[in-house]
């Protein structure tokens, strides 16, 4: 369904769901922008930046997390997982998609976590669509795009005095049953938009055949190529929204167990207790971090396992640029896989 | 601003007549705020060669990375070149093994303070004779004073000219000013105890553990860093108050007389930290209490670095 929201009503609403829910909107923080819960007299931020610093994935996976508590006598109690109703506002859309990409990761059919499930239970996902793409974004050519609908439960379109809203679920409908329906040709002008902005953005990298190179290329010289001035720091896997390794830690002083992002660019992160490392350099870990995303994922759940949105490009503190990695390896030569 | 082709032919120079086997220097990034470090085996490779003041890095963070019988070239403006000599101090590479071609540097450019004024779409950014920055964004062009974007570090700089290179390409620029770097330090060290505390936690409570900070600085280049040891362990291990006080607080300990306020730890930040305020307090101690700055040359040992057997505090032996 389509409806409108003007935009000096934007406020009245946010305010309106905050009786119901806990809302989470893009706010200042320092120089970059925050899913931080509305408080009285909040100031939206989006007109500073696309996406947040770090992806709301973090609302769903805080960075450090109590699993369970327990006691040096053998008890434990595991921390409860239910939480208040919240609502997310203005997610974009690449964002969106990639929260559905880590659902087949922590809500498996063997394998649930509660932590997650009940959070992403507890969360209505209102996205703000990309009327104006960003620079560094690769949306488009990753399967996902700039009104994309994956993950949402509604998604808004910039025409300017006013949003056009399209309720995606029933979670969504519950939202906005106060709005005027738009009219046809509003919803027209919106759909114009749409094509428009996801149009302009030019495709960053030839995807058909990248994970064949990929695979073919394990053994290449390419990967100490673009490793060479990586410092094998956490920014490009803990700000992707897609990324998920974490570690589980006994903090035996507090009574702990705790779980922490970690991540492949990390050495620890695949050192094993012999002392013997599997991916002893920034080479293998680089070749990891592009891989699982464009390759392992495919295998896996038969899509890129990245949602374009990026960050990586953008807060690389050495400047690498995963686009420009991945246009290289498309020009790598298919070889056949020796046995 | 050095004459980047004075540079290009010095580089290439060293490589052609085997001098050194790499020059490790900068080149254009794919992104208009980002050059990369780059690693130029041959002559020919050096053309892609660039110098400017987005170039955040300090390339030294590389040096321990390679065997210590390469012969290695680098690029290095004042605050490198102490961090090699601090390095080379360390054992960490021999000083025959190196050749550094020095710049004179006026100031590094924070890319958030570009940012904080174009917005976040950026296309282009060049340095202009006249100290300033035109900065071509999606929100227009901007003509932006270059003093102004420098990162605070940089512009509390005591040391712009490299030490001990081989070589210096560009004019010697004047010293920095000491009581300069001093304000920061001062600002805080006025406060009371609570007010410091709140300063610190403001700052500690955004850190995700990237480590960025860590991999950028040329002084952490622990095999294993105190973080990562399982027995004993020495702080927490998650984003908790007690985790972040141990990480922000030692590391900047592990730094007693080895930093040299390049900053690179603060640009690497993808949280915008400034923790750089706890190793200028302590590079100030150093210099109040020691006499002692770190790398203005590669002989004199930092004062935590030595023991003496008159020493008061017999801890140690
Ligand atoms: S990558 Fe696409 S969806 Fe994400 S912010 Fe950029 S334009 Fe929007
Ligand atoms: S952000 Fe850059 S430097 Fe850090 S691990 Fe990723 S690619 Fe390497
Ligand atoms: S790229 Fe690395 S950090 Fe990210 S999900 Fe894959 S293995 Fe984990
Ligand atoms: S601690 Fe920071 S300022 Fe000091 S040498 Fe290391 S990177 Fe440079
Ligand atoms: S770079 Fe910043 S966020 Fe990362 S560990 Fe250092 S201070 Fe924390």
């Amino acid at each position: 369904m389509n409806l409108i929201l003007k935009k000096d009503h934007l406020n009245h609403l946010l305010n309106a769901w905050r009786q119901e829910y806990e809302v989470y909107a893009p706010q200042s923080l320092q120089n970059f922008t925050h899913f931080l819960p509305l408080q009285d007299g909040f100031e939206l931020a989006f007109d500073k930046a696309h996406n947040t610093r770090i992806p709301p994935k973090a609302l769903f996976l805080p960075t450090s997390e109590a699993l369970l508590k327990f006691t040096r006598f053998g008890g434990y109690e595991e921390v409860p997982s239910e939480t208040a109703p919240r609502l997310i506002f203005g997610i974009r859309p690449c964002d969106a998609h990639a929260m559905t990409m880590l659902d087949t990761v922590f809500e498996q059919e063997r394998y649930t976590d509660p932590l997650w499930k009940a959070r992403r239970e507890a969360t209505v996902v209102v996205g703000l669509g990309c009327h104006e793409p960003c620079q560094t974004g690769f949306c488009t050519t990753v399967g996902s795009g700039p009104f994309n609908h994956a993950g949402l439960d509604a998604i808004l379109t910039d025409l300017g005095e006013i949003f056009l809203v399209e309720t995606l679920t029933e979670k969504g409908e519950h939202l906005f049953t106060q709005l005027e329906t738009a009219s046809e040709d509003q919803s027209m002008h919106a759909s114009e938009v749409q094509q428009a902005a996801a149009a302009s953005m030019p495709i960053a990298f030839e995807t058909e055949g990248l994970k064949q190179k990929l695979d073919q290329n394990f053994a290449s010289p390419y990967w100490e190529e673009v490793s060479r001035s990586c410092l094998g720091c956490g920014v490009c896997t803990f700000l992707c929204p897609t990324c998920f390794c974490f570690d589980i830690v006994d903090e035996a002083q507090r009574g702990e167990r705790v779980r922490n992002w970690d991540t492949c660019m990390f050495r620890t992160y695949s050192l094993e207790a012999s002392g013997h490392n599997p991916r002893p350099s920034r080479v293998e870990r680089t070749r990891q971090r592009l891989s699982h995303k464009y390759s392992y994922w495919l295998d896996q759940i038969n899509q890129i396992g990245c949602t374009g949105c990026g960050r990586c490009v953008r807060y690389c503190p050495v400047g690498l640029d995963i686009r420009a990695m991945l246009r290289k390896a498309h020009q790598l030569p298919s070889e056949v896989l020796h046995a | 601003m050095p004459d980047i082709n004075a540079l290009k032919a010095e580089a290439k120079r060293i490589l052609s007549e085997g001098m050194v086997d790499i020059v490790i220097g900068f080149k254009a990034g794919d992104t208009p705020l980002h050059p990369q470090p780059a690693f130029f085996k041959t002559p020919d490779e050096v053309d892609q060669l660039v110098y400017n003041a987005l170039c955040q890095n300090n390339l030294a963070t590389y040096l321990t990375r390679f065997p210590k019988t390469q012969k290695i070239g680098m690029v290095v403006r004042g605050c490198e070149s102490r961090s090699v000599n601090a390095l080379v101090f360390e054992g960490q590479h021999p000083r025959e093994g190196l050749y550094l071609i020095g710049v004179p540097c006026d100031g590094i450019i924070d890319w958030r303070k570009i940012v904080e004024q174009t917005g976040e779409e950026v296309f282009s950014v060049i340095e202009q004779s006249d100290n300033t920055v035109l900065v071509e964004a999606k929100s227009g062009f901007f003509t932006l004073e270059k003093e102004t974007l420098l990162h605070e570090s940089c512009a509390r700089c005591i040391h712009p000219n490299p030490i001990s290179a081989d070589v210096v390409i560009g004019e010697l620029l004047p010293e920095g000013d000491p009581a300069l770097a001093c304000e920061k330090v001062a600002a805080f060290a006025g406060l009371s105890m609570e007010e410091r505390h709140a300063w610190f936690r403001q700052e500690a409570e955004r850190c995700i553990r990237c480590y960025a900070c860590r991999e950028a600085c040329p002084m952490c280049y622990c095999e294993e860093c105190f973080v990562d040891h399982i027995s004993p362990r020495w702080t927490e291990s998650g984003t908790t108050p007690a985790g972040m006080q141990g990480w922000h607080i030692v590391r900047a300990f592990h730094q007693t007389g080895r930093c040299t306020s390049c900053g690179a730890c603060e640009r690497a930040c993808p949280m915008d930290i400034k923790m750089t305020y706890l190793t200028e307090k302590l590079n100030e101690d150093m210099r109040r209490k020691y006499n002692f700055e770190v790398g203005l040359d590669a002989t004199t040992a930092p004062p935590f670095s030595t023991v003496t057997l008159d020493d008061k505090s017999r801890f140690v032996i």
